[in-house]
C-alpha cells in the first residue's frame, strides 16, 4: 500500500515537473516575438523607461500610420520596398517552382546513372553562402547592367530556390504511388496526360507548400539583397530593415513595427503548409 | 518511345542546372579567377593582372582571418549541437503532452518564420544593455544591479549571437524529430519494456536509431544554410566590439564591400565556400547510411 502512495505521488510530482518544463520551452519561444509586437503598439517614451514598464499603459497605432504614409513622415519608403518584395517573391517562386516540378519528377520517377551524386551536386550549389556568390554576382551585374533591377534579383533567387524546392518536390511525388500513373497509362493516357491528370493533383498540395516555401525564403533573404540592391527601386523589406539602424540613434518602435508587418505574411503561410512541409523533407527517411 | 525514354530525366533537369550553371557555377568560376589576381573595385584594370597564389597566402598569415574563420567553426560546433540536443527534448516534450499537441506543434515552429535578419534584430533589442528585455529583467528582479553590457563586450556578444542562432534554428531539428518519433511504431517500444529495459535503455536502442535519419535531415538541412548566421551577425554587432565576433562571412564581406579588395576578399570567400561544402557532404553522407541501415529505397 506504502509503495503504491508513493509511486502515486512521484508520477504526480512527474507531471508537474514536465509541464513547468514545457511551459518554460513554449514561453521562450514565443516571447521574444511577442515582445516585438507590444513593443511596436506602445509609445517610444515607455520603451527608453527606466524603471522599465512592464505592462503597457496605452495602445497607439501611431507607428504603423507613420509608416504607411510615406517617405516625408515615416523616414523610410516601406510601402515601395513591400512592392518590391512581393513582385520579386512571387515572380522567382514561381519560375523556381516549375523547373522544380520537372527536377523533382526526373528524380522520383526516373532511374538514371549517377542519380545521387546528381543529387549531391544540387544540393552543394545551394551550400555557396549567399555573401560568398554576391561577390562575383556583384561584378557580373555590375557589367551587365541588371544591378539594382528586380530581373537581377529574381535570377538569383530562382537558382536559390531550384535545389530546395527539387528536394521537397521529389519527395511529394515518391508519396503518390507509381502504379496509378501506370494504370493511366494502361487506359490509354499519354504520360504527360498521366502526369497532369493523376500524378499532379496528388502530388498538388505538397507543391504548393514547396512554393510557400520557396516564397518566404525569398521573402527573408538578406545577403544576397543587400549587395545586389542599392536604391528604393530594388531593395526587399530585409535590406530596408537596416535603414533604421543607418544612423546614431534606433527607431526601436519603427523597427518593431516593420518586423511584424515583415513576420504576418509568413506567419499565415507557414501555418497554412506546416504539415506537408514535414512530409515532404521527410518522405524516404523510413520506409513507408 | 523506348529510344527517348533515357534521356527523359536529362531534359527534365536541363532548366534547372541552366539556371545554377548561369548563376551559381559561372560566377563562381569567375571568382576563382579573381582571387588570383589583385582586382579592386576602384581599379578595373586590375582585373586582368595575374598574382598566383599570393592572395591565399597572404590570407594564410592573417591572424585577423584565423581568428574569424576559429569562431566561425566554434560558433557552428556549439550551435548545431545543442540545436540538437535542445529539438530532442523539445519534440520529446511536445510527444508526450496528450492535449493540445497541434496547437504546440504550431508554436514551436514559430522561429522558423523569422527570418533571420529579424532574429538579430529582435535579440539586439532584447539584449540592448539599456532598454533590453534581458538587462530590464535582470534588475527588476534584483539580480544584477548594474547594467550588463551584452553586445559590447566580446565574449557576452559571442553568447549573445549563439543565443539568437541557436533560438532560431532549434525548432526545425524538433520538427523533424517529431515527425520521426510520430511515425514511429509503438510495438518495438512496448516489446522492449516487456523484457525489462529502462527508460534510458529504450531511448538509446530502440527510439534513437528509429529517429536518428530525421536528425540527419535537419542536419542536411541546416548546413545547406549555414551562413544565415551571417545576416544575424550583420545586424546585432556588425563583427564589432572591435573584431570579436567577425565571422568568415562578415569579414568576407567586409574585405570586399568597404574595402573594395575583391580579389582578396573571393580569396576568402572560397574557405567559406570549402566550410560549408564539407558540412554538407559530411552529413549528406550520414543521411545516406542512415537510410540504407533502415532500409529505405533511395
Amino acid at each position: 500500500m506504502d509503495e503504491n502512495s508513493s509511486a502515486r505521488l512521484k508520477r504526480r510530482l512527474l507531471g508537474i515537473v514536465y509541464r513547468i518544463g514545457l511551459f518554460l520551452a513554449m514561453l521562450t519561444i514565443c516571447l521574444p516575438g511577442l515582445w516585438i509586437v507590444i513593443s511596436s503598439l506602445r509609445p517610444t517614451v515607455e520603451i527608453m523607461a527606466k524603471p522599465p514598464v512592464w505592462i503597457p499603459q496605452e495602445i497607439s497605432f501611431d507607428a504603423y500610420v507613420s509608416m504607411f504614409s510615406g517617405i516625408g513622415k515615416g523616414g523610410i519608403p516601406v510601402i515601395e520596398y513591400f512592392r518590391n518584395s512581393l513582385i520579386i517573391s512571387v515572380t522567382s517562386t514561381v519560375i523556381a517552382v516549375a523547373i522544380g516540378m520537372a527536377g523533382g519528377y526526373a528524380f522520383a520517377r526516373y532511374r538514371f546513372r549517377g542519380k545521387s551524386s546528381v543529387f549531391l551536386g544540387l544540393m552543394l550549389t545551394r551550400t555557396v553562402p549567399g555573401i560568398a556568390l554576391s561577390l562575383p554576382l556583384f561584378f557580373l551585374y555590375v557589367r551587365l547592367g541588371i544591378i539594382d533591377t528586380h530581373f537581377g534579383v529574381i535570377l538569383a533567387y530562382v537558382a536559390l530556390n531550384v535545389p530546395f524546392t527539387i528536394w521537397l518536390i521529389d519527395g511529394f511525388f515518391r508519396q503518390v504511388p507509381k502504379d496509378l500513373a501506370e494504370a493511366a497509362q494502361i487506359d490509354g493516357c499519354t504520360r504527360w496526360q498521366a502526369f497532369w491528370q493523376v500524378e499532379f493533383p496528388l502530388a498538388g498540395p505538397g507543391i504548393a507548400s514547396a512554393a510557400i516555401f520557396a516564397f518566404l525564403t525569398c521573402w527573408n533573404e538578406f545577403a544576397l539583397a543587400s549587395q545586389l540592391t542599392r536604391s528604393v527601386s530594388a531593395k526587399t523589406l530585409p535590406v530596408g530593415l537596416l535603414d533604421y539602424t543607418a544612423e546614431f540613434t534606433i527607431d526601436w518602435r519603427g523597427m518593431c513595427a516593420l518586423a511584424v508587418v515583415m513576420i504576418i505574411p509568413a506567419l499565415t503561410l507557414t501555418f497554412i503548409v506546416q504539415k506537408h512541409l514535414v512530409g515532404g523533407l521527410t518522405s524516404g527517411a523510413v520506409k513507408g | 518511345m523506348k529510344g527517348f525514354k533515357p534521356s527523359a530525366p536529362f531534359l527534365l533537369l536541363l532548366p534547372a542546372g541552366i539556371v545554377l550553371a548561369a548563376v551559381v557555377v559561372v560566377p563562381l568560376l569567375l571568382s576563382l579567377y579573381s582571387s588570383f589576381t589583385p582586382f579592386r573595385l576602384i581599379k578595373p584594370e586590375t582585373f586582368y593582372v595575374f598574382i598566383g597564389f599570393r592572395n591565399y597566402l597572404s590570407i594564410l598569415a592573417n591572424t585577423d582571418f584565423w581568428w574569424a574563420f576559429g569562431r566561425t567553426v566554434l560558433l557552428l560546433t556549439i550551435a548545431l549541437n545543442l540545436e540538437m540536443l535542445l529539438g530532442l527534448g523539445l519534440a520529446m516534450l511536445v510527444e508526450k503532452a496528450t492535449r493540445g499537441q497541434r496547437i504546440l506543434r504550431t508554436l514551436m515552429m514559430f522561429p522558423m518564420m523569422f527570418s533571420p535578419i529579424l532574429v538579430g534584430f529582435q535579440f539586439k533589442f532584447m539584449f540592448n544593455d539599456n532598454i533590453g528585455l534581458i538587462n530590464n529583467a535582470l534588475q527588476s528582479l534584483g539580480i544584477t544591479q548594474d547594467a550588463i553590457p551584452w553586445l559590447i563586450e566580446g565574449h557576452l556578444a559571442f553568447i549573445a549571437i549563439s543565443i539568437a542562432e541557436i533560438w532560431s534554428s532549434t525548432s526545425i531539428f524538433a520538427i523533424l524529430i517529431l515527425a520521426g518519433l510520430l511515425a514511429m511504431p509503438k510495438e518495438p517500444i512496448e516489446a522492449a519494456r516487456v523484457d525489462g529495459c529502462t527508460p534510458w535503455q529504450t531511448f538509446r536502442y530502440v527510439t534513437w536509431p528509429f529517429v536518428m535519419p530525421f536528425a540527419y535531415i535537419a542536419m542536411t538541412i541546416r548546413s545547406l544554410d549555414v551562413a544565415r548566421a551571417y545576416d544575424i551577425v550583420k545586424i546585432m554587432t556588425d563583427g564589432g566590439p572591435a573584431g570579436r565576433t567577425e565571422l568568415l562571412w562578415t569579414l568576407v564581406a567586409r574585405t570586399a564591400y568597404s574595402d573594395g579588395r575583391m580579389g582578396m576578399a573571393n580569396a576568402m570567400a572560397y574557405f567559406s565556400i570549402l566550410l560549408s561544402i564539407a558540412f554538407t557532404v559530411y552529413f549528406f553522407n550520414k543521411l545516406a547510411a542512415a537510410r540504407t541501415q533502415i532500409g529505405a529505397e533511395w
